[in-house]
């Protein structure tokens, strides 16, 4: 018999606001000492309370503009219950009964075509804080600087039926809630999470099989071999009795390329939600409405097709810079102030993502002002600086995004001087200290000209039209 | 079958009861069960949930941060503490 | 006899005592219980930096119930305080022997109305939302309210005027214009109602502080009426199922992990949890626990829990139209001006009985104010005309 595997994700994605949700602590954990960014509401201790955090509902609901959902205009907060020493209050504040946003779709594309997926809900929610296990052998450190730190869970209808189709999944909320600027859903970073749900049924079937849910998947490689293990696991139990299969929770072992069912409390599941007294419904006016649908991206295949319709790219100059929308910002608003798509493209592709790849860099964390590129694209294009100097002016525009290049370029020595006077000095000391190279460039070796010039490029700091530079060192040479 | 659900409830709020405690909240559930068919004659289908009493809406906050409070002083009362964070016995996952 | 949790020595001849709900920096909190013993806040409540300012000086923390859910106080972990056999209120008692000016409460289940009325204070629960919450220890956030005592309704008003007003660390806190309603000189309310319903089971005396205050109110050309509504007396069943839901949740966090007490054994966490709570809370606070848990569990949520949240609406809609005839509504406080240690022994969960008289004004957050022995309930933002009303009694030397 056939079968086929149903497969629903629950993605937990950090929103990258500046404070938590509810209080105004850092909401940047990744790497901080511990415990530096708490405040006494998220230590659970008693007497603050809850301030909704603007950013975070202009998150969410971009989020769910970006997945195609309902935006629920009056949307609430709801309090869940249980014990774990991560959660400092010994409860989460979340959306239960009307979350944010409802009814979404996503396309994605996999090598069987395109396809929908339902989005169920988006729901805004606090994040719980970090348990350290391995300082003390008896003991179980904690550390609430992720503590409410916001999130929002994604959760879909059952639409998936592949790893594959779960990995174009992933990527593309990824490419979506990036471009959106909510998040960096990184899974490294532990700022994309994601729970999948997974049963499997005889293909055709209209009944679901028993779930398995395995939570707290941490990269998309260990997903897709969860999945294929869970899959087979799953057809053996039904086709061989290999074992009964039971609605459960599983902890995936990426190192065994094994699951585990995780030892569950009596109690687990029983959260006792109720709308929390403390959080007033927040409502979403036609003006907050329409300002969050106005600042959406365009995505990034439109982008795609823009670029090379608009402005005559080729399909691997537009694929390359719509790899993140910090490239295609910067692209767009060099583009504006120097007017020539592909010398623009051609800095970003050659010089700018390179320094990001060299730098370990992601294309999300380019800094560099697109003005300020086009600018530099000017001075270089226009004779006034070399590219050699331009190049290295980006890069000291990678270290601070303040620079002005034309200051930059005057304040460093780069700019190219028209002074022939100078120039002429500077060839004559030059020749006059080789003058093998000289009788050899007039023997006819090209390549000894080519070394002449290299050293009074040196001299000159490079800071010469090197056109110029050529006519007046052969006509000296010529004169000789 | 009572004791069985006080036992769940005492799991879930981490509390442990005395029998005699048992059996003065079994005590208290059954008047409280009896009151519940007070609320019953009123016909609520139709109303809707009141969950705040004054019908505003949030304000929200910036996104601004301020950090006022140092970790010393909020592990001051602390009962196990060791480099800054606060400890537990060990949770096995 | 311990009245103050902690006090502080002042030569301010305005001087505040706060109950041990209202967090203060520097002296601890404890809300009454064995929990918090010692725990220190690192904020003070915005109520309490308000008075301050308004030139009253900090004089100690009145003893409280555990989580003030209790009759008058009796739980408290320092013990309960009894005077000739009769339970005594710490926060009223202090301010009856001057000790203080006034008293700054936190009203959760009534325990301070019900101090007011049997000490002969006069006490003021604002209406919700226009006194902020912030630094207060959270139990029932729906509808406990900051509020006041003091021997006079004068002096209610004038601690209201500045206590109220909008603030920006509480999100239920209503806009400053909204708060200032209640400061607002307003007359005297002409027609009261007496509900005939709520009067049911109180004893001779409160019957007699009744009376005479319907015949002050006659003698001042106030009109009375009597009214029946089956409605507002089923506010304590109500406010029980969300004052305990909300308490399960609020004192969850009371953990033994952060802060407060923690169990001397333990070995493993559920351990350390379960044996930390149940060492250092009382027993009535572990039914309340108990009983919200189970109003929000996944079989009862609607049937108990959603059923509260519809009545609370009902509550609400009832008294606006006994609103649209009159301006305030005259009931008890409590049953009886004195109780016994004996009544107290032998009815355990008394306080959830008892705030029949109390609850409808928590469950509504409609103001609440107390005076003469007797309890009158206004519509929302009007605090200082009901104050009106009480003043008429000091007229009278009453």
């Amino acid at each position: 018999m056939k079968y086929e595997t149903v497969i629903g994700l629950e993605v937990h994605v950090e929103l990258a606001t500046k404070s938590k949700i509810f209080c105004s602590c850092s909401a940047h954990s990744y790497g901080a000492d511990p415990n530096a960014h708490v405040c006494p509401a998220c230590c659970g201790m008693p007497g603050m309370l809850p301030v909704v955090n603007k950013r975070v509902v202009d998150y969410g609901m971009k989020a769910g503009l970006m997945l195609n959902c309902h935006i629920n205009r009056t949307t609430t907060f709801d309090k869940k219950s249980y014990y774990y020493p991560d959660l400092p209050a010994a409860y989460q504040t979340t959306q239960w009964f009307a979350p944010v946003a409802v009814n979404g779709l996503v396309e994605i594309e996999t090598s069987k075509g395109k396809k929908g997926v339902r989005i169920k809900q988006i729901h805004m929610e606090e994040d719980a804080g970090k348990l350290v296990h391995d300082i003390r052998e008896d003991t179980t450190h904690v550390d609430f600087n992720r503590t409410s730190v916001p999130l929002i869970e994604i959760v879909s209808q059952p639409d998936l039926s592949s790893a594959e189709e779960v990995e174009a999944y992933l990527e593309r909320l990824k490419t979506l809630l990036r471009f959106a600027k909510v998040a960096e859903c990184e899974m490294a970073h532990g700022t994309m999470r994601c729970d999948v749900n997974l049963s499997v049924r005889p293909e055709g079937s209209d009944k679901l099989g028993v779930r398995a849910e395995m939570k707290n998947m941490n990269s998309i490689e260990a997903i897709k071999r969860a999945i294929e293990y869970e899959t087979a696991r799953h057809i053996d139990a039904i086709e061989n009795g290999t074992e009964v299969l039971r609605q459960e929770t599983r902890r995936w072992d990426d190192i065994k390329g094994k699951s585990y069912a995780m030892r569950t409390k009596e109690t687990a599941g029983d959260y006792r939600y109720f709308p929390d007294p403390n959080v007033m419904p927040v409502v979403i006016d036609d003006e907050w409405f329409d300002s969050i649908k106005a600042s959406l991206p365009e995505l990034p295949e439109v982008k795609r097709a823009r670029y090379t319709d608009e402005y005559g790219l080729s399909d691997y100059d537009a694929e390359q810079l719509t790899k993140s929308i910090a490239l295609c910002e910067c692209f767009e608003k060099a583009y504006e102030v120097c007017g020539n798509a592909k010398d623009v493209a051609n800095w970003i592709i050659s010089e700018a993502m390179s320094i990001l790849n060299v730098r370990k860099m992601t294309y999300d964390m380019l800094d560099v002002d697109g003005k300020a590129l086009g600018e530099l694209i000017n001075l270089v294009s226009g004779g006034k600086v070399s590219r050699v100097n331009g190049k290295k002016i980006l890069s000291a525009m990678f270290d601070d995004p303040h620079i002005d290049p034309a200051k930059y370029a005057e304040s460093n020595g780069y700019v190219v001087s028209n002074d022939t006077g100078l120039i002429e000095k500077v060839v004559a000391q030059v020749i006059a200290g080789d003058p093998k190279a000289v009788s050899d460039f007039k023997g006819g070796k090209e390549k000894a000209l080519m070394s002449l010039f290299g050293r009074c490029m040196k001299e000159l700091k490079g800071n010469c039209d090197p056109q110029v530079l050529r006519t007046i060192l052969i006509d000296a040479i010529n004169a000789l | 079958m009572e004791r069985d659900m006080l036992r769940k409830l005492e799991l879930l709020n981490q509390l442990r009861l005395t029998e005699e405690q048992k059996d003065d909240i079994l005590a208290f559930f059954a008047d409280r069960e009896k009151e519940m068919e007070t609320l019953e004659k009123f016909d609520t289908s139709a109303t809707e949930r009141m969950v705040h009493v004054m019908p505003i809406t949030t304000v929200v906050r910036e996104d601004v941060v301020s950090q006022p409070f140092a970790r010393e002083d909020l592990q001051r009362g602390a009962p196990e503490t060791d480099e800054g964070y606060w400890c537990v016995p060990r949770v096995v996952e | 006899m311990k009245l103050f949790a902690t006090k502080i020595d002042t030569t301010s001849e305005r001087t505040m005592v706060v109950d041990d709900m209202i967090l203060t920096k520097d002296t601890p909190t404890t809300a009454g219980s064995k929990m918090l013993d010692g725990y220190v806040s690192l904020f003070e409540a915005e109520a309490l930096t308000r008075l301050k300012n308004a030139g009253y000086a900090l004089c100690g923390k009145a003893n409280v119930g555990e989580f003030a859910i209790d009759l008058l106080g009796e739980t408290s972990q320092n013990g309960k305080i009894v005077s000739g056999g009769k339970l005594i209120n710490a926060s009223a008692e202090i301010v009856s022997s001057g000790e203080a000016t006034i008293a700054i409460t936190l009203d959760v289940n009534g325990s301070v109305r019900r101090a007011a009325a049997q000490s002969g204070l006069v006490s003021i629960k604002p209406t919700y939302g226009t006194v902020s919450r912030y630094g207060t220890i959270p139990v029932a956030c729906s509808g406990e309210t900051v509020s006041v005592m003091a021997k006079s309704a004068d002096t209610c008003r004038e601690v209201l005027g500045a206590i109220a007003g909008h603030d920006d660390k509480d999100g239920t806190s209503l806009s400053e214009e909204l708060c200032a309603r209640v400061k607002q000189n307003e007359s005297a309310p002409r027609k009261v109602a007496l509900l005939k319903s709520m009067t049911v089971g109180v004893d001779g005396e409160v019957a007699e502080k009744l009376n005479a205050f319907i015949a002050l109110l006659t003698d001042n050309g106030v009109e009375v009426c009597e009214i029946d509504d089956e409605v507002i007396a089923t506010s304590r069943i109500a406010w029980n199922i969300l004052m305990s839901a909300e308490l399960c949740n609020n004192v969850s966090r009371y953990d033994g992990v952060k802060y407060g007490y923690r169990a001397q054994n333990f070995s493993n966490i559920d351990e350390l949890y379960t044996n930390s709570r149940t060492e250092a809370f009382g027993e009535l606070l572990k039914t309340a626990i108990i009983f919200g848990s189970e109003t929000l569990s996944t079989e009862n949520y609607m049937k108990v829990y959603d059923k509260a949240l519809r009545m609370r609406r009902v509550i609400v809609e009832a008294f606006a139209k006994i609103f649209e005839s009159f301006d305030a509504v005259l009931l008890p406080a409590c049953s009886t001006l004195a109780y016994t240690e004996e009544t107290v022994s032998a009815n355990k969960y008394l306080a959830f009985e008892e705030n029949l008289y109390t609850a409808p004004a928590s469950v509504s957050g409609l103001p609440a104010v107390v005076a003469g022995g007797v309890q009158l309930i206004g519509k929302a933002f009007s605090d200082s005309a009901l104050l009106e009303l009480a003043k008429l009694l000091e007229k009278e030397g009453k």
